[in-house]
């Protein structure tokens, strides 16, 4: 039997040094990616007792500190305890997130292991300040958040009246998000209270709230893109070459009658340039019959293919906020596709897809990864992350790129498009390209429509882009552009 | 001639009493930065319960391995002082936030259960002279066992269930709970032993060959069916996945080094992860377990199901290599820490460093008893030796495999350390066998008469 013994001693050997190497991976390799876990209570309770890194919205107009730790005097303890502070308040709410004694949101969630300082890069500096006796404290994040446009995004969003709205601007050369505003958002003061019963209160307070005040509509919402979707639709037609380039006529009848029987009006029954326009005039009219009839020639699984390629249907995108896909679904009914081809049917985006949208026709055609964060500085004062910008996708060439650009300037700059009124270079003081979206929704179009607009400035050389949506706002060209105006204005300075 | 090696024992024990008691002030120092009250009635305690031990080992097994008493004392001795600084717990040093799972009198009662462990383990050496006189009660201690694991399934059995777990193992009598699974391994491992030894040569018979192994025959595999069968029942009726698994296993490597036949390891393998497999498909208590130990940080786990485990990992991740020193960490996060997941709370105050020294304890302790099973004679006293061995080293490593997430977790208690009196009490008797059986083994054969020098010699004329 001893034969038999010794080989169940090299079992209990096994399992011993399994399970050895076992707490060796999770105490030695995984301590710290299980420090920087959101709601570890051990760390969590712990870095009240130094000084939180601060966030700085670091783009024009900056730097702006929108997010520090202060020192909170006479605490039961005797040690010091900091309180989170946000001198920014409400309008870079859904930039900074909150830090509270039960977790934390937005940027402040993100990249909570170099605002906590827990970060593997962070190791060096924090045992050089250790042997050097000054206190711990977090790293700075420096955001590529402009104070200008978001400062401008928020007072435009608020000033409109009660609904509920988004606005994001982004850098299209880089990606760089310029602006991410919502509203009706909150106050990040009233939820830094060290004292939990205090935090709940508050904290039930605004998830009961149905206007959603705690909801990041610029990345979490998603609403039916209506006619800005055009982009779209006019790129798949331009590149697979349906359609040949923004002269070439396309048929518009009125009405135009679905596969299903049913009728397409356009807005007011109008008659589009006689029912046979170059797309470009289809374009700047909007009108709907001509983008449906080119939705039904194309068909759904080219659409799909390329919304997928202005970044559509991804849910994997994040900034580092996880952001919510936008939904082109793939369709099998002509007719409903015919509706999605005019942002309508299933169609739903979120405000930074929109930006998005813009963006990558500013850009030539490439999409580039949309992010926030600018560079991580070590309390010593050394950089120990930046981002470096990088392309997402190609959505179009840039050939289709122009052509649609000077789509998109018809759109501000010829006095029968949509958005001249409210955006044309003498309205705004600078050339902007744009398109605007007004999406019927609720059953049978019963709610009040949303209001969307997509553009970038200055058309030619373009610096910004921008997505706005008001929720039941009406006409894009009339409650969205102006908002995107105000950013565009503000971050360009122009007047 | 052998030495029984007692001084050696004396020596170790002084030293595991020394390491205890600087862990104890230890934790006061790390709490409330002097030294903490009743140092000097616990250590004074201790010592005396673990010098009876010890002079009861010189009297009735002076031959017995010289390092299972002073590994089992210095575990138990560390087992005390971590309960002691659970039941202190206290956010920020704040000793008025207690672990609302312990009483204020747990660490006394710990020290109780000790001494009343410390008793069994001295009844077992007195009672029982030779390991292999319990052969004769192979069957009686086989009832025993099965009606003392089956006890508190019971319906109307009182206090069955252990609170916010759902496994009912434990019986309440007379205003204690006692946990009978912790003898029932006992008496199981001892009926297992009995039964294949007087079976050892028709179970080793083979049957087919198939694959390069020796199958048994079909008719023998009723024993290996019927331990299956049971330890199912376990898992089903008492919602114990880690007992069900300890007593499988046992009985798997003890029908191993009965046979020598790799074939019944197979089986028993294969039938386990079988019943494993269908016990998480048709239970949700077990598939649960898998899920958090797959996905312990998926989406809603970590504040739900998973909370336990994801608390075990984060305090284990807290201490590091180095541990934060006891008293410093913040074990009170993780529910129930004094029982199951006592371990982590060791990992997390003593660091990686800790955690695998006492990892090494319980491994030495284990070679100690294997050395013993090797070393004796007897079939007997062997299979129950190595039985026994290796059930402690199945029993760390489901538990701490378990806590530290290498296997789903499976509650059951850490030999040794975690808080309650039948695990405890049971496992100092389990070492009184090993040392019984390792006393038999070094002790030296009676000294033959020839040797005697003072022998009259008679000259044939």
């Amino acid at each position: 039997m001893n034969r038999a013994l010794f080989r169940l001693s090299l079992a209990c050997l096994a399992m011993f040094v399994l399970l050895l190497i076992n707490v060796n991976y999770v105490q030695a390799f995984e301590s710290s990616s299980l420090s920087s876990k959101p709601g570890n209570a051990r760390t969590f309770d712990e870095q009240f007792t130094y000084q939180r890194g601060s966030i700085v919205a670091d783009g024009v107009g900056g730097p702006l500190t929108v997010a520090d730790s202060l020192p909170v005097k006479g605490s039961s303890t005797g040690n010091t305890i900091y309180q989170r502070h946000y001198p920014g308040g409400a309008a870079y709410a859904p930039v900074t997130g909150f830090d509270s004694v039960y977790g934390a949101t937005g940027v402040e969630s993100a990249y909570q292991k170099y605002l906590a300082g827990t970060a593997p890069d962070l190791a060096v500096h924090n045992v050089i300040s250790l042997l050097t006796g000054k206190p711990k404290q977090g790293a700075t994040v420096n955001l590529t958040i402009s104070p200008k446009a978001q400062e401008a995004a928020y007072q435009a969003l608020e000033k409109d009246g009660g609904h509920q709205a988004a606005a994001v601007a982004i850098d299209p050369s880089t990606g760089a998000i310029l602006a991410m505003a919502s509203v009706p958002t909150y106050n990040p003061n009233r939820l830094t209270t060290l004292d939990g019963p205090a935090f709940v209160k508050i904290d039930n307070k605004l998830l009961a709230d149905p206007s959603q005040p705690l909801l990041n509509r610029a990345i979490n919402a998603s609403y039916p893109p209506g006619s800005t979707f055009k982009i779209i639709t006019s790129a798949a037609g331009l590149s697979t070459g349906k359609v040949a380039n923004q002269n070439s006529t396309i048929p518009a009848p009125e009405p135009l009658v679905l596969p299903n029987g049913n009728l397409l009006h356009n807005d007011d029954d109008e008659n589009c340039a006689n029912g046979d326009p170059p797309v470009i005039e289809a374009f700047w009219l909007s009108c709907d019959t001509a983008f449906a009839k080119l939705g039904i020639k194309l068909g759904s699984a080219t659409l799909r293919d390329y919304a997928s390629k202005f970044g559509w249907n991804s849910s994997s995108l994040a900034i580092p906020m996880p952001v919510s896909p936008s939904n082109y679904p793939l369709l099998s009914d002509p007719s409903y596709t015919a509706m999605s081809a005019i942002g309508q049917y299933s169609d739903t985006v979120t405000p930074l897809q929109e930006a998005m949208d813009a963006a990558a026709i500013a850009n030539n055609g490439v999409l580039m990864r949309p992010y926030l964060l600018q560079s991580v500085v070590a309390p010593d004062l050394t950089q120990v992350e930046s981002t470096t910008p990088s392309a997402l996708s190609t959505a179009v060439t840039a050939q289709v790129a122009s052509e649609i650009k000077q789509m998109m300037i018809a759109v501000t700059q010829n006095p029968n498009g949509t958005a001249y009124l409210t955006a044309n270079s003498s309205v705004a003081g600078v050339e902007i390209a744009g398109k605007t979206g007004t999406a019927q929704n609720g059953p049978n179009n019963s709610g009040l429509d949303d209001a969307v607009f997509t553009c970038f400035a200055p058309a030619s050389d373009p610096k910004i882009a921008v997505g706005v949506i008001v929720k039941e706002g009406g006409y894009g060209a009339d409650a969205a552009a102006p908002i995107a105006v105000k950013i565009i204005q503000a971050y360009l300075g122009v007047h | 001639m052998p030495r029984g090696r007692r001084r050696t024992e004396l020596l170790m024990l002084a030293f595991a009493v020394c390491v205890v008691l600087f862990a104890y002030a230890n934790v006061g120092y790390g709490l409330n930065g002097k030294l903490p009250p009743g140092l000097a009635e616990y250590g004074l305690s201790f010592a005396a319960i673990v010098l009876v031990a010890h002079l009861a080992v010189r009297r009735f097994a002076p031959w017995a391995d010289p390092l299972l008493l002073p590994l089992a004392a210095l575990l138990n001795g560390l087992g005390i002082v971590m309960i002691y600084r659970l039941q202190q717990a206290g956010r920020n040093g704040n000793a008025g936030i207690q672990i609302s799972t312990i009483t204020p009198s747990t660490t006394t009662a710990q020290v109780l259960f000790s001494a009343v462990g410390v008793a069994a383990f001295i009844a077992v050496l007195v009672f029982i002279r030779e390991v292999r006189v319990l052969q004769r009660y192979t069957y009686t201690l086989g009832v025993i066992g099965l009606v003392l694991l089956a006890l508190p399934a019971i319906p109307g059995m009182p206090n069955s269930e252990v609170a916010d777990t759902g496994a009912k193992i434990q019986i309440g009598i007379g205003g204690f709970t006692i946990q009978p699974e912790q003898f029932a391994e006992l008496a199981l491992a001892v009926f297992f032993a009995g039964y294949l030894v007087a079976k050892r040569d028709v179970l080793a018979l083979a049957g087919r060959r198939f694959l390069g192994i020796d199958l048994p025959r079909a008719r023998d595999l009723g024993p290996v069916l019927i331990a299956w069968g049971a330890s199912l029942l376990v898992l089903v009726f008492e919602s114990d996945i880690g007992t069900s698994a300890l007593f499988f296993g046992l009985f798997v490597a003890m029908l191993y080094i009965a046979t020598q036949r790799t074939s019944w390891l197979l089986i028993g393998v294969l039938l386990f992860v079988f019943g494993a497999y269908v016990a998480s498909k048709l239970f949700g208590h077990v598939g649960e377990r898998f899920t958090v130990w797959l996905h312990p940080w998926a989406g809603h786990n970590p504040t739900t199901i998973a909370y336990q485990t994801v608390q075990g990992l984060e305090g284990l991740g807290y201490g590091g290599i180095l541990g934060t020193g006891l008293g410093h960490g913040q074990p009170f996060w993780t529910p129930l820490v004094q029982s199951d997941f006592i371990m982590t709370a060791f990992g997390e105050e003593l660091g990686l460093t800790g955690l695998m020294a006492m990892l090494l304890i319980f491994g030495l302790m284990v070679e100690r008893g294997l050395r013993a099973a090797v070393a004796v004679r007897d079939p007997f006293s062997k299979l129950l030796a190595g039985g026994l061995a290796f059930a402690i080293a199945l029993q760390v490593f489901i538990i701490v495999g378990g806590v530290t997430n290498l296997i789903p977790l499976t509650g059951i208690t850490t030999p040794f350390l975690s808080q309650g009196g039948s695990s405890l009490i049971a496992t100092w008797a389990l070492i009184a066998l090993l040392m019984r059986v390792s006393d038999t083994a070094r002790r030296p054969a009676p000294q033959p008469i020839q040797d005697e020098g003072m022998t009259q010699v008679v000259r044939a004329g």
